[in-house]
């Protein structure tokens, strides 16, 4: 940039920042009320992305290069596989025990739809965005992939959120446990339907605007109910730690941890539709 | 008017303007440093190191940092953080904005003066992007991350130092009068050039 010329007519400092703060509000305006601006979005994270990712490596060679001191480095690579393998597995097993769970008998007569057919596809969380708003990660898989938006995400124990924006080759999953963030779910003890949202912490989950007189005990499974038709049914989601008596409220609400083990895991499952469902 | 700084930079004062290598490459750097993904625990700690070396550059290099690169940066930051478009915009702009306008009185400080300057631009840019989010974006806000606003001037005292060295800034400005007693027969306060500065 050349220097600014002496007795230039140039905009003073002032009429440059009303300009400025002007375009910025009315993009904030435009992006909170307009919906995002997924092309434009798309083409930064395209852009961004090869960056975070490059940075992430410094910090898990460190991670790796403890085990690698200690442990043969092949036999690592053997043990990561395995767990991959256990985890895919362990989602399977996890459909069959909720299929089990639920009325067989009932279902027959209902007649209802079998689950929806989904496949577990094994992600890896490459970046935490550091957001004070939001509970969001980054994981390496995207449309290219068969990522959609929408797609629940779930790792070998059970739920832990849900795939909020999908780029090429990378996807934003919001945590279940942002306070944005609802499941509709099912007590597994009496089949009776909640709605479960996150509280913004890691550890806690709650149902809000429960009716007080609502059969919900401290020990009970909530698992998705599929209702929504987001979330598959039968995924294990939070587990009733208290019940808390209305005060001020006619509600009552429900105090719950979740069961999907949330931040505690670089590699999460995304449910990916089938394509024998298109 | 008599002062004791003349108008026209002369002896040590005069300093080749900062290259606009120097300039990007600190952006660059600073924002990388930004984007390494930080701890979990201390997240809510890190401070913005763009807006560091933005500010310093505002007050350094006025001719290379101007609102327009201000606006540039918020944009980029928005688009990695991937939360509301223009929140980042629209408080670099403020931030650079009266960074720009101190800057004068701020060369008249070491660098801790002018990291003390600073702390309310910082915290006013923390908090103000915290409450855009908070109006436009969603309704829930982890208060902690107001911590990174105060601490990014301690860290902005280093980061000056380091970058003072590589563009050559002394404090030693003010050029002492030829003529001491002459100017203050002449009744002519100084206002700064009783400080020593090294």
């Amino acid at each position: 940039m050349a220097h600014a010329p002496m007795f230039a007519r140039a905009m003073g400092l002032p009429t440059r920042l009303a300009l400025y703060c002007l375009f910025s509000l009315a993009l904030m305006v435009v992006d909170s009320h307009y919906g995002p601006w997924t092309g434009l979005r798309s083409v930064a994270v395209r852009l961004v992305y090869p960056v975070q990712v490059v940075l992430s490596k410094p910090f898990e060679f460190l991670g790796e290069a403890g085990d690698f001191f200690t442990v043969h480095g092949k036999l690592v690579k053997e043990n990561q596989q395995l767990i991959l393998q256990s985890q895919i597995f362990a989602s399977r097993l996890q459909g069959y025990a909720a299929i089990k769970q639920e009325n067989e008998q009932l279902r027959k007569l209902l007649n209802l739809p079998s689950p929806p057919g989904t496949r577990p596809l094994v992600a890896e969380i490459v970046r935490v965005q550091p957001d004070p708003f939001d509970r969001r990660v980054i994981i390496d898989r995207g449309a290219a992939d068969g990522v959609e938006a929408g797609r629940p995400v779930v790792d070998a124990s059970g739920l832990i959120g849900q795939v909020t924006r999908v780029y090429p080759a990378s996807s934003e999953i919001s945590l279940l446990t942002a306070k944005e963030q609802a499941a509709p779910v099912q007590n597994e003890r009496n089949g009776l339907r909640l709605i479960v949202s996150g509280t913004g912490t890691d550890d806690q989950l709650e149902v809000r605007y429960l009716d007080m007189h609502a059969d919900v005990k401290p020990g009970d499974v909530l698992v998705t109910s599929g209702i929504d038709g987001v979330f598959p049914p039968g995924i294990p989601t939070a587990r009733v730690l208290q019940v808390e008596p209305p005060r001020q409220t006619p509600f009552a609400k429900v105090i719950c941890q979740p069961i999907g083990e949330i931040e505690r895991h670089r590699h999460v499952l995304v449910l990916i539709r089938t394509e024998a469902r298109k | 008017m008599i002062t004791d700084k003349p108008l026209v930079p002369q002896g040590p004062e005069l300093r080749a303007p900062v290259s606009g290598r120097l300039v990007l490459g600190s952006l660059v750097l600073a924002y990388l440093a930004t984007q390494l993904p930080w701890p979990d625990g201390i997240r809510w700690l890190i401070p913005d190191f763009t807006l560091l070396v933005l500010l310093y550059w505002c007050i350094h290099a006025p001719h290379r940092a101007n609102l327009g690169l201000a606006l540039f940066l918020g944009l980029l930051t928005d688009f990695t953080l991937g939360g509301l478009l223009g929140q980042h915009a629209l408080t670099y702009t403020l931030a650079a904005f009266a960074a720009l306008t101190l800057r004068r009185r701020l060369e008249n400080f070491q660098v801790s003066g002018r990291a003390l300057h600073l702390v309310p631009i910082f915290f006013g840019q923390q908090t103000l992007t915290l409450l855009l989010g908070l109006a436009f974006h969603l309704p829930d806000v982890d208060w902690r991350f107001l911590i990174a606003g105060l601490f990014a001037a301690p860290v902005w005292i280093p980061v000056a130092h380091v970058l003072d060295r590589l563009t050559g800034w002394t404090n030693n400005m003010n050029i002492e009068p030829a003529d001491k007693g002459a100017l203050t027969r002449g009744g002519a306060r100084l206002q700064n050039g009783g400080r020593s500065m090294k």
